[in-house]
């Protein structure tokens, strides 16, 4: 370790490290030690070239780049000397030559860095009256992102991402001085599993995804800590929500799980939460064999009815249950607490499984397969087993997993119980066979916790009410066992450290 | 396809270097002599045989004034522009010369025979102003002297 | 003048004017190799770079580094190579020593190169020649390919034991690979940006392997001093800026060319007495001493010795010795764009600063010159030059400033006055 000041404030930081990362390291830059950088980002290569980090280190003569001077033991910085200052507002109005200054029409304005830098640093006028660069103001590097080319301020991000993380290489800086621009080679578009994040990386409206462009206005966007749901990985992202709908997901930083980074197929999953095919209100199967729309009262009267009918005349064991591994550890714990309050023992958890890479995605395609499988839910083939022998009279499922193909790959299995009781956020074949369909909440709408595969538990809030009455899927079990008279003692998965 | 000739020579080229990408220019060079430009088709050969994103190799074609994506002429003419040439009229001379053969620098005439450009300091600041064409040197030139130097060019 | 008064000696050229040197056996017939072949054999690495660091040879690629010093930064090679990197992309505008040099001496080049990669103990010479210099690359691969084969370069040079391999790299037409680490990335394969340091290039520089980085001039003089020792070598020069360089005197003098002149001689005297004076009887406005990124000097500062201590003290620098010379027709703003157009042109791109300021600048001088500028675009000039100084990865963008500031400093009148009249004074002037 070593002592370094900052600004007058003592801090131990690790060593080999250069003073931005040290800063970053100790969770304080930008939240109280402000350098601001543009091409400097914690998961990607230093670069060192938007010079906007410069600070002044007693005992060197020239301003140095914060990003990338070593930390030294006794090392004294002063970020916001006269001469730091007056070398940030260089590097603004030298940035803002050639800036359109297009803020009104650019989806980034509220989360661009330039804007924010120039309001601090920049000048209140420009002082060039020549035209500006023009350069092409829509580029399709590839089907997720547009490129303005005239707002690229050329810190590199998205071309150092493309060689470092995504390793695709799709992106290169051709011409040289004021002529560079963003390319990529004809023929090969930045077509990759992590595309959409260079427009998080990117500090200015440069680059901008084609499903969010346009779409809002960033400072009207609710940002709710939220866990994507693609696969087993728990990446952490901020849930962008504006009138009860998700707008996107965008990477939230961790670095125990996804560092900076989302892939683009779980970053579309936030589309799941506002699809058209959410099961919005509670059905009863009627008399006539069709579903009928019903109260949530009527549905889980109907639910009660049925189980509690199976155990008496056949015994709790006719009882069984497939959790979704989508269900958070709380829904688990309450379906597992009916069921053993009940007395059965009779679950699974089908956990649809996938391509995966070395990067983030996981072959488990649900994030909490690791909570169902801590939480007792093992594999599903046993209990198929006795549904095909008739030893399973009532099920209650969470989800929709088990019609896939990897598991029975059609409902008609279900078909022969006396009753299906599904608690689903999405419409599928299953409500051929269920005789009571009452409508979940997506993670983002409920909040609760989920364990990665790593064994990582995760909490988040609620991100937004859904625009349809459900309640929780734990709330729903939770007036099962009221109804039953039975007492859910089961407690959910506690906070577990990382294997 | 890169012609076995070239492809050897590069070959040849990439056996000298520690790493093989150290090869990458002269090996661009080499296609570029033997096809006149650089076009896409094989920008992404030259990337195949060294293992790299066509995307880094554009960049590096893009970077350096010598490598050229599209047709040229069959002569290089390019007169320096810098400093102790413009003092001796160089620009001057670059200008005579475009009205004589009626392009402008970075064009090529009709007929393909010559691409003109003006370089940056060719280091023949001695013997100013002077033109560079294809790869030889013509030093201390004036206008009656260059005319019969670009009227001379098959 | 703390300077000495020097007996003239022109070692670097003084058998240019025999075709023959350029070959091996004409070199050879001078005594070439010898050298060499006496250090390589008596004495060691340590004993070498000690020698040189009392001679007190500059680099004479502009930025004027102690050779020997840079020598000694190297470790010893271990787990792979140590490289040397002979830095032949002369492109400084107004710099043309080394293609002399490499014409009519490459075998002198070649020996130069010989004694420090012993020093140093490089496995390797990469020998990295502009684009443009076809003519050059061709000499000098003629002349390895004539070392190889006589052994000279190879597994036992010079029948020493020591291994060592020239490899010649041509440029393709890009200035900034002139910097030494810009080269560095272009010898690997790369665009020719120049690179964060540290590292170092002694550290971690081509492929990754201590490297050193050297001028071809500066390679040329080291045989001469192992041949006739430090003491001969400092009787030439200046106690700080020993030995002799090459000047090249360009512009408007009767008799431009490359001068070989002990460091320390006055620039009006290679103007007036060797370049033969500004011609037509035209007086003289103006003289850049080393090469367009050095700040220039008005005709009443050329009485400074050619040294770098010297001209620090009239704000300048020896850059590269290339002296360019500008009569009384001569408008200031005008210099001011081609110069500024040059670096806007060969600006890699990387750094906030040069990237836009490059352009920026280029277009104050080209508003100020067409008669369309105001006396704030002056003050904007001169800030957004200081904003470019000393805050980028390389020196291009110090080197972009310097001369806008040497400029203003000196003719700040003449901007005035195209800014008032709305009109360029000199219309008679070169043309733009």
């Amino acid at each position: 370790m070593v002592h370094i000041r900052v600004d007058g404030t003592a801090y131990e930081v690790r060593e080999g490290l250069t003073l931005l990362q040290a800063l970053d390291d100790l969770g304080v830059l930008m939240k109280g030690v402000d350098i601001p950088h543009y091409c400097w980002h914690p998961k990607l290569s230093i670069d060192g070239s938007c010079r906007m980090c410069q600070v002044e280190v007693e005992g060197m003569p020239k301003l140095q780049i914060a990003c990338g001077t070593p930390v030294r033991d006794g090392m004294i910085i002063h970020t916001r000397s006269e001469r730091a200052l007056a070398a940030r507002e260089g590097v603004m109005e030298l940035l803002l030559v050639n800036h359109p200054l297009d803020c009104p029409i650019c989806d980034q304005a509220g989360e661009c860095k330039l804007q924010d830098y120039a309001f601090e640093y920049g000048q209140a006028h420009s002082r060039t009256r020549e035209p500006r660069r023009a350069l092409k103001k829509r580029v399709e590097l590839g089907s997720t992102i547009i490129l303005d080319q005239e707002r690229c301020i050329l810190c590199r991000r998205c071309v150092r991402f493309c060689r470092e993380v995504s390793a695709t290489n799709e992106l290169a800086v051709t011409q040289r001085g004021d002529r560079s621009t963003i390319e990529t080679f004809p023929g090969k578009p930045l077509e990759n599993d992590y595309s959409m994040n260079v427009a998080d990386l990117c500090p200015v409206g440069a680059l901008t995804t084609r499903d969010f462009r346009f779409k809002t206005r960033v400072w009207s966007l609710e940002e709710v800590p939220g866990i994507c749901t693609g696969c087993s990985r728990g990446c952490n992202v901020h849930v962008g929500v504006v009138d009860h709908e998700v707008r996107r997901y965008t990477p939230r930083r961790n670095d125990e799980v996804n560092g900076t980074w989302l892939c683009d197929q779980g970053r579309m999953t936030y589309r799941e939460i506002g699809a058209p095919d959410r099961i919005t209100e509670p059905a009863v199967r009627g008399n006539s064999g069709q579903l009928v729309g019903a109260t949530l009262d009527r549905a889980i009267g109907r639910a009660v009815e049925l189980i509690r009918e199976a155990v008496q005349k056949e015994g709790p064991g006719v009882v069984a249950a497939l959790a979704s591994a989508h269900a958070t550890n709380e829904d688990l714990a309450a379906l597992r607490g009916l069921l053993r309050a009940l007395g059965s023992e009779t679950h699974a958890a089908p956990v649809l499984t996938g391509s995966s890479d070395a990067l983030l995605v996981r072959p488990e395609k649900a994030a909490n397969a690791e909570g169902a499988r801590v939480a007792g839910f093992g594999e599903p083939g046993l209990l198929f087993d006795k549904i095909r022998g008739g030893g399973v009279r009532v099920l209650i499922v969470l989800g929709h997993d088990v019609i896939h193909e990897q598991f029975l790959g059609t409902p008609e299995p279900l078909a022969a119980l006396d009753g299906v009781i599904l608690l689903d956020t999405h419409r599928s074949r299953l409500e051929q066979v269920a005789d009571v369909v009452i409508p979940g909440r997506h993670l983002a709408e409920k909040g609760g916790s989920v364990t990665n595969h790593a064994g990582l538990v995760q909490a988040v809030p609620a991100a937004l009410e859904p625009t349809f009455e459900a309640i929780a899927e734990a709330q729903v079990l939770a007036r099962f066992a009221d109804a039953l008279d039975v007492s859910l003692t089961d407690e959910p998965e506690r906070k577990r450290e990382v294997d | 396809m890169v012609s076995p000739a070239v492809r050897a020579a590069i070959d040849e080229e990439i056996a000298k270097m520690p790493e093989k990408r150290g090869a990458l220019l002269a090996a661009l060079r080499l296609v570029q002599e033997e096809r006149g430009h650089l076009c896409a088709e094989t920008i992404q050969e030259v990337a195949e045989i060294f293992e790299l994103h066509p995307a880094e190799v554009m960049e590096v074609v893009r970077f350096y004034n010598h490598f050229h994506e599209r047709p040229q002429g069959r002569h290089q003419v390019n007169v320096c522009t810098s400093l102790s040439c413009a003092l001796r009229g160089g620009r001057g001379l670059l200008r005579q010369i475009q009205a004589h053969l009626g392009i402008r620098a970075g064009q090529t005439t009709e007929d393909g025979r010559i691409s003109l450009g003006h370089e940056e300091c060719l280091g023949a600041c001695g013997n100013a102003p002077m033109l560079r064409i294809d790869d030889a040197y013509h030093l201390d030139l004036d206008w009656l002297r260059t005319q019969q130097l670009l009227d001379g060019l098959e | 003048m703390g300077h000495r008064v020097p007996r003239v000696t022109q070692y670097l050229t003084e058998h240019f004017a025999d075709e023959g040197f350029a070959t091996l056996s004409g070199y050879r017939a001078r005594g070439g190799y010898e050298t060499a072949r006496r250090v390589l054999r008596d004495q060691s690495p340590g004993d070498v770079i000690r020698m040189l660091k009392k001679a007190g040879l500059q680099g004479r690629g502009g930025a004027g580094f102690d050779a020997g010093t840079k020598w000694s930064f190297m470790p010893e090679p271990h787990h792979g190579p140590n490289y040397l990197v002979c830095n032949a992309d002369e492109s400084e505008p107004g710099s043309f020593k080394d293609r002399l040099l490499m014409t009519r001496g490459p075998h002198q080049l070649l020996e130069g190169i010989l004694i420090p990669a012993f020093a140093t103990g490089a496995a390797m010479t990469f020998l990295y020649v502009r684009g443009e210099y076809a003519e050059p690359a061709r000499i000098l691969r003629r002349a390895i390919d004539e070392a190889t084969a006589e052994g000279m370069l190879g597994s036992n040079v010079l029948g020493t034991g020591f291994a060592h391999q020239v490899v010649l790299v041509r440029g393709a037409g890009a200035y900034i690979c002139g910097e030494e680490t810009g080269l560095l990335e272009s010898l690997e394969g790369k665009k020719g940006q120049p690179r964060r340091k540290p590292p170092y290039p002694a550290e971690c520089g081509a492929f990754g392997r201590p490297t050193t980085v050297n001028n071809v001039e500066t390679f040329c003089h080291v045989p001469h001093i192992f041949e006739r020792g430090v003491d001969w070598f400092r009787s030439m020069g200046t106690d700080q800026s020993p030995g002799t360089t090459l000047f090249g005197v360009s512009g408007h003098v009767e008799r431009p060319g490359v001068y070989e002149l002990p460091l320390g001689t006055r620039l009006d005297e290679i103007i007036f007495e060797h370049a033969g004076g500004v011609p037509g009887g035209r007086k003289l406005k103006a003289a850049i001493p080393g090469g367009v990124s050095m700040p220039l000097l008005p005709a009443g500062h050329l009485d400074v010795p050619m040294a770098g201590e010297f001209l620090r003290e009239r704000g300048s620098s020896l850059g590269t010795g290339g002296v360019i010379v500008m009569d009384e027709t001569t408008c200031m703003v005008r210099v001011g764009c081609v110069i500024s157009e040059f670096f806007r042109d060969e600006s890699c791109g990387q750094c906030t600063q040069c990237r836009e300021g490059t352009g920026f600048v280029h277009k104050l001088f080209l508003r100020i010159e067409r008669g369309a500028g105001t006396a704030a675009d002056i003050d904007v000039l001169e800030d957004v030059a200081g904003k470019m100084e000393g805050a980028t990865i390389c020196a291009f963008a110090d080197a972009a400033a310097w001369p806008v500031q040497g400029l203003l400093r000196h003719f700040r009148s003449e901007f005035i006055e195209h800014v008032h009249t709305g009109k360029c004074p000199l219309p008679d002037g070169f043309e733009l």
